[in-house]
């Protein structure tokens, strides 16, 4: 025996049984410090008997927990050791406002766990957002199977009640009516003694603060007296001793001090950790039995996670039919709508193996409940427009309920990808609504199953690098100038380490003790990650058949009217609860806006029809050209470039396009290989293994993509046939894959599967870019239904530009702020395909951008008052009331008519609006500012009320430069002039090109070129900056290598007109780029634009245009200045 | 956060205020910043304009960084505009980098000039007239309509009838216009530098001891407590300057640490001051004048008595405090405020009796609970020799001073952990296990074992700490 294994068996021999049944993990946010899976590890390594996670009034964190276990157990199992693993129990630590000592409470059973968690949500709704609003005789009402250990003392601090709490139906026991508040602890014993009889504990710790021994004997007395057993525990606060600072620091953000002014505001020493079972004998030595408690307490409980049992709403199914009976008979109604009354052999087959699976899962309900809401949404009028996207299109029965919109039998797409029996993990259907009227189906959801069974998930929002450097530097006391320079060097949040580099490229030195020690935390909060806050997931939802508030407790969300679960998607998913992702797409808003206006200019009316044809020359030709700005998904400059090298003939190579450019396929290399065999320039060969596995085994799975990987479920597949991996371990992968990010430990998972298909004969080269491709999917992979899905929207949207260009363009300005691009892009574009676009007029122009018909039959696009920056909604309808009387003949008559203030008055003269008036800007202008606002009431009657006549104010006409600088400002967008025209000469002179001429000129010839800034990115790993630059003749693609970037890091960063000089760079599908050698700061030029000093001409080049929600960071515009990383 | 000020250095790199200073250092990184001090700015700015006593008493600060001088009537003293000006640029080059120097009919022209002109005119009002209407200091959407309006000068303005201006501008903007074209007038506000409180005596005959000299403070100090009792208020900082016939001014200040009009206690503390002197007044043929002043004062009620007198005891201790401090030296009488920290040492912090008005609270020890703190503290903790059980048993004996203590009681630990973010990063520091013990003769001590067993330290020291009355 070694003299570990000696040490183990003596510990196990004679250390006594103990539980820690108060551990806090870092979901008792800024509290805790440990992640619930450390302690979980902290415990086996320990021996301890048992562990009980409560966090401060909530269960965040257990499921976590419960799945570190899980997967311990699995490794276990795999292993084949013999480990003994603690048992683990849920509970929370209840936290009082009226100053009764905190009680940590554990639910014995099933329904127990109902009263707690709807005790929580009690809480949770009366307080903000965040906090628990919680007296004594709530628990009271709920206390039926709670088992409780009363602690010492309060915790609380202050917190706010809700103003108007949401209506929740509640339906709570009525409290005792008896309310006087306990005077200490032992009357509370006493009262709950006798109310909860053997479910009462009292909790004693040793926290080594002196008078140790003399308390503990003092509990012990007071637990005698009032008839409840003493039981002993640490309080843990983090899993082990080590994490005292990090814990220290995190009470410093909590407190908002810094660590040298937190004084007593920390703990006074690092003792608050797990500690092993002969330590906690050693320290209650006193009080034998309080450390046996432990054990008795654990007898009492036979709650676990698992018992979670959960149904899907019924509301869906009519009065008398079995839910299977209904779904089957909805389903096959549409099969015979459409496949007529046989069905094809192929269908018939693909729907019986649906309806079995769906049988033996027992999913028929949650079918029955997506369908409902999708049929919700298309029985609005104007019906709501929605299609399925995710692996969800794999299913005929989700084709034919018409959550999806392809046809899987047409595609021969796998069910088996979408739900599976031996993943046995529920199935999620993501359905994606119109952004604008997404509210209308989540109030739906709200309304149809009542706050208290229906929900939205939580995200729980983690520390990123920027603002674990800012909130860990400041509780340092590093002054904000040394964080900000560290946090400015931080590209982008996405990347999860650290890297040091990024504290020296900040030029603090890693070897300084302060950053030094900034380095070591900032690490260890990232590492975790740390949880920051509880917010709402963009739209799963998860309802349930009983109330939800006894499942999980409810939070009140920061948006009115919005309640969420307090879990979020990999805890639903670990305990196989499903969701619906109620999702917001603006590009279904945009198309919808398109099909409207195409109806009313009598193109004829269109749908997201099913079977859409996708086979028009026409639309591939443009989009070959790279010419798909607005176009859905294709529309980056990543995917324009792609456009012309790929060269999409149909649908399908619409499908891997949209999936191409994507992280995870551009890191496993998979793009130039895929490319090559497209157009035959090497042979499409599939790796084969070696003898005896079947050669062909990769065929079918990588057939159609020419034997490249590329969309994520290949990928996936691609370990459990090649690598050999068991469901269980892919299933492992896929999780970890999913939360890597997150997470980290991906590692393990490399030598596995390179090692499983390098075993099977494949070459390391190929298993190692597998790897690399699964490993930049990361969240972020598409799978081959869900790019359909997409592409099928990719070839409409573009369909629309196409045919209807101005109806494209006035579309998607009035369904911004989406995409890529911003107004002045899109109105370019517009004019660019021929299309007339008319200025904002108060005569003409509506709240959105509008189409007036032309004398040759096209159709112009007027600019609507949205442009106009500030400009109200309700401004412009009372303008567009008063107008059905008639015309404005002047600006009096329209401030009098509409009753607009002078703020919109003045607005409109600087958006020069006043056209139709053959007024200027500057004469409109003149005349608003004299103009009083509105219509006072005294004056009502007396109409006649007319200004003073004036000498004519003779104002010198505005220079074309200053009427195209003051639109920029106005509107953003100038249809007079671009604003380097006015520089041009000054261009000229020095022999700097225009971009067009750019773009014309031989490869490899060294040419100067000068625009406005529209963009700058470092994507990816950061070596090139990407800048785009616009003149009025076209747009520059700059590339600058990270090495030079760091020369002209000025100019790069504050132009807003920029000169650029390098090498021009054409590929062979005449994609031109500019390498840039030399950047110049040339902003001074702008103040060419009139005589006064250009301060400033442009909007600020790093100025947020304006937030845009739930979108992909990436995708976020701003304009006119540019977009930016920083 | 915003830049609020840039050196040339950094405009020609292209930041300006206003900037925000994530944004400056994208652009360049190794930018040095510094926090801004609006109040170190002030005092800057008070220490030119007293400079600027010596041109005209009548000066008007414009904080952050203006100056004007109202020089009416005084050019004649300098020599003219021009070698006013060149004294004026002298002397300011000592105190700033760059000024911007203007002369005008009015302040508000010769402000505008300095702060808005970029071409030097000789002609003034040429010069006015060709200034940007910004040079108006109109609000900020006034100013771009005008300049939308293509009025861009003063001129601009300056020429057209003011009733469409008025309509449309406010009458502001012609009242503006008026003064800075010199069409009205105007005057500056000078700053106010005299102190609360002045008080002098001269006399025909110079009064030649400093006994006499001290007497006359004692009047004076009465006089100004019944001017400071009207006026409800006391005085932190008392000035007496004695003007020697030759000359020489001698300067006496004291202070107290409350609000104070009490004559015969500012007539002690000048006494006591006086007393503290290292060489004696010399009065020499004698003082013609001496001056007392308030320079510094607060509010102060009148005085009334508690019935118990215990308003006046506080006030016994305040005067002795002051009178202390005046006698030894402010930085020698302190008294004890709690600090919120865990280490015993860093617990309370001794300042300067005189600063704090009154004395600090400190938090009430638990009823029925024996001190856990005791009275005396040392500094630094003393080594001593303990026998006492593994791994954090209390002693059990101890030898301090070559006397060997025998325990025959003892409670703890407490333990406290050590300050990490104080040393190098990877030490956490030694916690220390601190025992409340007494021995057999019932001495109680505060004993503490510096480090753990099995951490960090193999052989952890004992020290005692402190004695417990």
């Amino acid at each position: 025996m070694s003299e570990k294994d000696h040490k183990d068996h003596l510990r196990m021999t004679t250390a006594p049984a103990f539980a820690e049944l108060v551990t806090a993990s870092h979901f008792s946010f800024l509290r805790g410090t440990s992640h619930p899976a450390d302690l979980i590890a902290r415990a086996i390594e320990l021996g301890l008997a048992g562990i009980g996670i409560a966090d401060r009034n909530t269960v965040a964190g257990v499921v976590r927990a419960w799945s570190a276990l899980r997967d311990a157990r699995e490794k276990a199992a795999e292993v084949g050791t013999a480990v003994t693993l603690p048992r683990f129990v849920v509970g929370a630590r209840l936290v009082f406002v009226d100053g009764t000592p905190d009680i940590v409470a554990y639910p014995q059973d099933r329904a127990a766990w109902g009263r707690l968690t709807r005790l929580l949500t009690t809480g949770n709704l009366r307080a903000e957002k965040g906090d628990c609003i919680l007296r004594l005789e709530d628990l009271l009402a709920f206390q039926a199977g709670l088992q409780l250990i009363v602690l010492p003392h309060s915790s609380a601090k202050p917190q706010r009640e809700r103003r108007n709490p949401v209506e929740h139906h509640s339906a709570a026991p009525v409290p005792p009516l008896t309310l006087v508040q306990p005077e200490g602890l032992a009357p509370l014993l006493v009262r709950l003694a006798r109310l909860a009889p053997g479910r009462v504990w009292l909790g004693a710790v040793m926290p080594r603060r002196g008078p140790d021994a003399r308390r503990l004997a003092e509990m012990a007395t007071l637990a005698a007296q009032a008839g409840v057993p003493l039981l002993a525990t640490n309080d843990v606060l983090y899993a082990s001793a080590e994490q005292r600072p990090l814990h220290d620091i995190v009470s410093c953000i909590r407190e908002g001090v810094t660590i040298a002014q937190a004084g007593t505001r920390l703990e006074v020493n690092g003792e608050r950790h797990l500690k092993a079972p002969e330590e906690m004998a050693r320290l209650f030595r006193d009080q034998p039995q309080a450390i046996a408690e432990t054990m008795h307490f654990l007898d009492g409980i036979s709650f676990d996670l698992k018992q979670l049992a959960y149904e899907y709403p019924h509301e869906p199914v009519p009065e008398g039919w079995a839910p299977q009976a209904w779904l089957e008979q909805l389903v096959l109604e549409a099969a015979h709508a459409r496949y007529g009354a046989v069905l094809p052999k192929d269908v018939r087959k693909r729907l019986d193996e649906e309806f079995a699976l769906i049988v033996r899962q027992n999913y028929a309900c949650y079918f029955l409940t997506v369908h409902d809401l999708v049929r919700f949404a298309r029985a609005q009028d104007p019906p709501i427009l929605c299609q399925g996207r995710g692996s969800a299109a794999n299913s005929i029965v989700c084709f034919l309920l018409g959550v999806t919109s392809v046809d899987p039998s047409e595609h021969d797409l796998l069910f088996s990808r979408f739900v599976s029996e031996e993943r046995n993990e529920p199935p999620d259907i993501d359905v994606d609504f119109e952004h604008e009227r997404r509210e209308e189906v989540m109030q739906y959801v709200y309304r149809r199953y009542g706050r208290h069974r229906a929900a939205i998930a939580a995200t729980v929002i983690h520390y990123r690098p920027r603002s674990a450097v800012r909130e860990v530097g400041k509780a340092l006391g590093l002054s904000e100038d040394v964080t900000a320079r560290i946090v400015s060097t931080v590209w982008g949040s996405f990347s999860r380490e650290m890297p040091e580099k990024r504290f020296a490229e900040a030029g603090s030195d890693p070897g300084a003790p302060a950053v030094r020690r900034l380095i070591d935390l900032v690490d260890q909060l990232l590492a975790a990650p740390f949880p920051r806050h509880l917010s709402q997931h963009v739209g799963g939802f998860i309802l349930t058949q009983d109330r939800l508030d006894e499942t999980v407790p409810l939070h009140n969300a920061a948006m009115a009217e919005r309640t969420f679960a307090e879990w979020d998607k990999d805890d639903i998913d670990a305990l196989g609860i499903m969701k619906v992702d109620v999702l917001a797409l603006g590009m279904l808003s945009c198309i919808r806006r398109a099909f409207a206006l195409l109806a009313e200019h009598g193109h004829g009316a269109h749908t997201l029809e099913v079977d859409l044809a996708a086979d028009d020359p026409a639309v591939y030709a443009m989009l070959e050209e790279g010419d798909s700005i607005g176009v859905f998904q294709v529309e980056s400059r990543a995917q324009m470039n792609m456009l012309p090298r790929l060269k999409p003939k149909n649908l399908y190579d619409l499908t891997v396009q949209v999936a191409i450019v994507r992280p995870g396929p551009i890191e496993g290399d998979m793009v130039h290989p895929y490319l090559r065999r497209r157009w035959g320039e090497e042979p499409a060969d599939y790796p084969s293994p070696a003898p005896p596995h079947d050669p062909d085994e990769l065929c079918n799975l990588l057939g159609r993509t020419y034997g490249v990987p590329i969309f994520q479920e290949q990928a996936m597949k691609l370990a459990i046939t090649a690598a050999g991996f068991t469901p269980s371990e892919a299933n492992r992968l896929r999780r970890a894959m999913a939360t890597f990010r997150n997470h980290g430990g991906i590692d393990k998972f490399r030598e596995k599967l390179v090692g499983g298909m390098t075993a099977r004969g494949y070459t390391e080269e190929f298993a190692l870019r597998c790897f690399r491709q699964i490993e930049g999917f990361g969240s972020y992979g598409f799978p081959e239904s869900h790019a359909l899905s997409f592409a099928r929207l990719v070839y409409i949207s573009a369909w629309i530009k196409c045919h209807h260009p101005a109806v494209f363009a006035c579309a998607l300005l009035n369904a911004q702020p989406m995409g890529f691009y911003a107004p002045a892009q899109i109105v370019r574009d517009a004019r660019e395909h021929d299309v007339e676009v008319r200025p904002i007029d108060i005569n003409h122009s509506a709240w959105d951008c509008t189409l007036e018909p032309r004398a040759d039959g096209a159709l112009a696009l007027r600019l609507g008052l949205r442009q106009i920056d500030g400009f109200r909604q309700e401004w412009t309808r009372a303008l567009v009331m008063a107008r059905e009387e008639g015309a404005f003949a002047s600006i009096e008559a329209l401030a009098r008519r509409a009753d607009l203030p002078t703020r919109a008055l003045r607005l409109l003269a600087d958006a020069d609006g006043f056209g139709s008036l053959g007024l200027s800007r500057r004469e409109a202008l003149w005349e608003v500012r004299r103009t009083p606002a509105g219509e006072l009431p005294l004056f009502a009657a007396v109409r006649a009320r007319e200004l003073g006549e004036e000498p004519a104010a003779h104002l010198p006409t505005m220079p074309m430069g200053e009427e195209v600088a003051a639109d920029y400002q106005a509107v953003r967008l100038s249809l007079k002039d671009h604003p380097m025209t006015f520089v041009r000469p000054a261009l000229v002179r020095e022999g700097v090109l225009t971009c067009a001429q750019t773009s014309a000129a031989r490869s490899s010839t060294r040419v100067s070129t000068g625009g406005v800034v529209l963009v700058r990115q470092r994507p990816g790993k950061g070596n090139a900056i990407f800048i785009t630059i616009e003149d009025e003749t076209g747009i520059t693609n700059v590339l600058l290598w990270a090495r030079l970037f760091e020369r002209y890091r000025r100019a790069v960063m504050a132009s807003r007109l920029m000169v650029v000089t390098g090498q021009v760079q054409r590929s062979r599908e005449g994609v031109v780029h500019l390498m840039a050698s030399h950047v110049v700061d040339r902003t001074e030029l702008l103040g060419l634009l009139s005589e006064e000093p250009p301060q400033p001409p442009l909007c600020p080049p790093n100025e947020v245009a304006r937030p845009v929600q739930h979108r992909h960071p990436r995708d976020v515009c701003i304009l006119p200045g540019s977009r930016d990383f920083h | 956060m915003r830049l609020t000020a840039c050196d040339a250095a950094a405009r020609t790199l292209g930041l300006v205020p206003g900037m925000t200073l994530t944004d400056a250092q994208a652009r360049v990184p190794e930018l040095a910043v510094a926090d801004a001090d609006p109040a170190a700015d002030q005092q800057w700015l008070e220490r030119i304009a007293d400079a600027c006593d010596r041109f005209t008493p009548l000066v008007e600060a414009e904080p952050p960084d203006g100056l004007i001088l109202d020089m009416t009537g005084g050019l004649h003293l300098f020599g003219g505009e021009t070698a006013l000006i060149a004294q004026v640029e002298a002397r300011m080059r000592r105190w700033a980098s760059h000024v911007h120097l203007a002369m005008a009919a009015t302040p508000e022209g010769a402000r505008a000039l300095a702060r808005f002109q970029t071409v030097p005119v000789a002609d003034e009002a040429a010069a006015l007239r060709r200034l940007p209407v910004a040079a108006l200091e109109l609000e900020a959407d006034a100013l771009r309509d005008l300049r939308r309006a293509g009025l861009k000068t003063i001129a601009d303005l300056a020429d057209r009838p003011a009733a469409p201006l008025a309509a449309r501008f406010g009458a502001a903007l012609i009242d503006r216009l008026d003064r800075l074209l010199g069409r009205s007038d105007s005057r500056i506000v000078p700053r106010r530098t005299a102190p609360a409180l002045v008080l002098e005596r001269r006399f025909a005959e110079p009064i030649a001891t400093v006994e006499a000299a001290m007497a006359v403070i004692g009047d004076l100090a009465r006089e100004a407590a019944q001017v400071l009792a009207e006026r409800h208020r006391g005085g932190r900082r008392f000035v007496a300057r004695l003007y020697r016939t030759d000359g020489h001014v001698i300067e006496l200040a004291v202070e107290s640490g409350l609000p104070l009009r009490d004559p015969p206690r500012i007539a002690r503390l000048f006494a006591e001051g006086v007393g503290a002197l290292a060489d004696p007044i010399d009065p020499g043929f004698g003082f013609d004048m001496i001056r007392l002043a308030v320079p510094r004062d607060e509010p102060l009620a009148a005085a009334q008595l508690a019935l118990e007198g215990g308003e006046a005891r506080e006030e016994a201790v305040a005067a002795l405090i002051d009178r202390l401090s005046a006698r030894v030296g402010r930085e020698r009488v302190r008294r004890f405020v709690p600090r919120d920290s865990h280490i015993p040492e860093q617990a309370a912090l001794a300042l300067p009796a005189i600063d704090l008005a009154t004395p600090a609270s400190w938090p009430a020890p638990e009823p029925g609970e024996p001190p856990l703190r005791p009275i005396r503290l040392f500094d630094p903790p003393q080594l001593v020799e303990v026998i006492a059980g593994l791994p954090d048993g209390p002693p059990q004996r101890f030898r301090w001073r070559r006397i060997l203590h025998e325990v025959a009681r003892a409670e703890g630990p407490e333990r406290i952990g050590g300050q990490w973010w104080r040393r190098a990063p990877g030490d956490p520091g030694l916690a220390r296990d601190y025992y409340r013990v007494e021995d057999v003769r019932g001495r109680r001590f505060w004993l503490f074992r510096h480090g753990l067993y099995g951490e960090g330290a193999r052989d952890p020291r004992w020290y005692v700490h402190g004695l417990f009355a």
